[in-house]
């Protein structure tokens, strides 16, 4: 990977090979700054090119491509596990408006919000500690091992939110829609709460986007369960006017989630990364910092 | 160009400051220390236990009584030929000796194994246009809608059209209690929303089970829809292979020791594809039906959440390590392993 940085016509070829090519806008005139991936005024500005923004699109992009691949991958196991009781024709429990509007509504606006905003460590102590920029040229964010684990917790997570409704309503006189409304709900909550446990950074926007996406998924279920032509008309009144509903929608939710939980406490705290021991810096530096001693202030 | 005519010019390009822009937005950032993972973890089970163990108990003082029929009803030794013929007998004794006693209502329900209620093409093949109104009578989209049940051999429309409709369960049960009858009570069986705004109320049966083959019960065709409890109920598409279905509901108490007597009709075949039906009675609890399944997840994951937050106190007392300190950045590491 190689960045190359001038200013000057002669530099513009240069600028065209690299695979980032950065043209300062200055003295000797425009044709760098027509040529180059990224533009700016002083040289000086090369240093939190790459260890501010540089760092933070990378994490974001590594960590938005894996939840993306483990969210789709979430909904659509949950489909292929019903597959198997439905004599492998494939009927799909979850009505299809709910199935379209999972990618669209469901679990898209927390994604892309959390893909623009949430950054991992703050400006100052990435421009305070330039090796936590090796964190990137180690692939620490995106590699093979992390996408296998994601796809695990996938299948997991897909297996609880499948099985655990299916064995407690196996005799019983459950329609179609209506377990298909707790698989949706269910599975749009385990989502939305893997993003929020890895999400680092939360301000106003996140929570709105995050919290509001699952109000919305509640009102478009509760909508869609009010057109008559459906076959799901008033599934949803019914089955959320039962206990056992809540109870599997709490079991669910936590079971899905304790094995991430485990894992996050676990390599966070035994085997952490510079970016961990980063935040860890960011967050007690203040406490470090009484006078009197540790947490004596 | 002078200093300060430089200064303002650039500070006239500088943009404004918002924070939003420069990613400043105030934030908080939550960060998984020791107290919290064991206070989650211990939580969780301190929760889950408990309702674990209610859930069980409420399960278990649920008395459901369930009597497989479809074998020992037909002595036939061709049980298709025997259950298609319109003229033989079906009526079959039942006895059922009641363990605990059953307070009312409970609910007497008809359980159906292996009957692929969410067969993708079978579940499609319906009209809910037709259910609710009559004046609908377009014949292809209700062809289109209902195939292959949706007209007779001359070409006449079905009402109510579709392989559901067509299929519908038709055994009926008829209770005893110590030799003294019960009543059933077959109202409100369905869902009130169902009976208002998907059945019309001036729909009624027209060329029902017309179709060539004969697949379940017949309709009165003096009832409309809406009345039709059996039908709205069967209607709604079971999610598993292995469903039940409300009946009815049987008012009385029952005591224990008490001797239920069942006079079935076995009308309704299952015998073509190896399914198997079941007459369950059952009281009712707010946790539903008599389930093991949801108390005993409950307190395993409360067990396995305890254990946890256990193993995470043992690991943190052997392993401790200072938050924040910069010692453990990996150039720091390293470079302190050079030293020795």
């Amino acid at each position: 990977m190689t960045l190359a940085i001038g200013d000057g016509a002669n530099d513009v070829s240069m600028i065209q090979m690299a695979d980032v090519g950065v043209g300062i806008n200055g003295q000797e005139g425009g044709q760098a700054v027509m040529a180059s991936d990224f533009s700016m005024g002083q040289f000086r500005f090369l240093v939190p090119l790459l260890l501010v923004h540089g760092h933070w699109n990378y994490q974001r992009m590594g960590y938005m491509i894996l939840y993306n691949f483990y969210k789709n991958a979430t909904f659509v196991l949950v489909l292929f596990w019903y597959v198997l009781y439905t004599s492998f024709t494939l009927t799909t429990a979850i009505t299809e408006w709910s199935s379209l509007l999972y990618t669209v509504l469901y679990t898209s606006l927390p994604t892309i919000v959390v893909g623009i905003l949430d950054k991992d460590l703050s400006k100052s102590t990435l421009l305070a500690y330039p090796k936590l920029y090796g964190s990137g040229q180690r692939n620490e964010k995106y590699n093979l091992n992390l996408f296998v684990l994601n796809m695990l917790e996938a299948l997991w997570q897909s297996l609880v939110v499948f099985y655990i409704p299916y064995f407690a309503y196996r005799q019983s006189t459950i329609g179609m829609s209506s377990l298909g409304d707790l698989w949706a709900l269910a599975s749009v909550i385990v989502v939305n709460m893997q993003l929020a446990m890895d999400i680092i950074r939360w301000n106003w926007i996140i929570h709105v986007f995050v919290w509001g996406t699952i109000a919305a998924t509640v009102i478009c279920l509760f909508v869609i369960d009010s057109i008559w032509v459906l076959p799901g008309y008033g599934a949803i009144y019914h089955i959320m006017g039962q206990g056992l509903f809540w109870l599997l929608l709490l079991i669910i939710v936590v079971t899905a989630m304790v094995p991430h939980f485990a894992i996050k406490a676990f390599s966070e705290h035994f085997v952490p990364s510079d970016i961990q021991i980063g935040r860890e810096i960011e967050k007690f530096e203040a406490l470090n910092q009484c006078v009197y001693g540790p947490f004596i202030c | 160009m002078s200093v300060s005519g430089s200064e303002s010019a650039a500070s006239a390009n500088k943009p404004k400051y918002s924070k939003f822009t420069q990613q400043e937005l105030p934030a908080c950032k939550p960060l998984l220390t020791p107290g919290i993972v064991i206070g989650a973890f211990s939580l969780i089970g301190i929760i889950f236990v408990p309702i674990g163990l209610a859930s069980l108990s409420a399960s278990q003082e649920i008395v459901e009584l369930i009597d497989r029929y479809d074998e020992e009803c037909v002595t036939a030794s061709d049980k298709i030929g025997f259950i298609q013929d319109s003229k033989a007998n079906k009526a079959c004794t039942r006895k059922i000796t009641v363990p605990k006693p059953m307070k009312g209502p409970i609910h007497v329900y008809y359980q159906l194994e292996n009957f692929y209620q969410n067969h993708r093409r079978y579940v499609q093949s319906r009209s809910d246009q037709q259910l609710r109104d009559k004046d609908y009578k377009d014949p292809k989209a209700v062809a289109k809608a209902c195939d292959p049940e949706a007209t007779t051999g001359d070409g006449s429309l079905i009402v109510p059209c579709g392989l559901i409709a067509w299929s519908l369960f038709n055994d009926t049960y008829a209770f005893s209690v110590n030799k003294k009858s019960v009543t059933v009570n077959k109202k409100d069986i369905a869902w009130a929303s169902d009976k208002n705004s998907k059945f019309g109320s001036n729909v009624f049966p027209v060329n029902f089970q017309k179709g060539g083959l004969i697949g379940g019960g017949n309709l009165n065709d003096k009832l409309p829809l809406s009345e039709q409890e059996d039908l709205i109920v069967w209607m709604r598409t079971a999610a598993l292979p292995t469903f039940r279905k409300l009946y009815g509901r049987i008012e009385t108490d029952i005591m224990a020791s008490d001797e239920i007597t069942v006079v079935i009709q076995n009308n309704y075949n299952t015998y073509s594809f190896g399914g198997t039906k079941a007459v369950v009675l059952s009281t009712a609890s707010w946790i539903g039906g008599k389930n093991n399944f949801i108390g005993v997840a409950y307190v395993a994951v409360g067990g396995i959440c305890l254990l946890l937050a256990m193993g995470f106190v043992v690991l943190y007392v052997v392993k401790p390590r200072a938050l924040g300190d910069p010692a453990y950045l990996s150039w720091n590491k390293e470079a302190a392993e050079y030293s020795h």
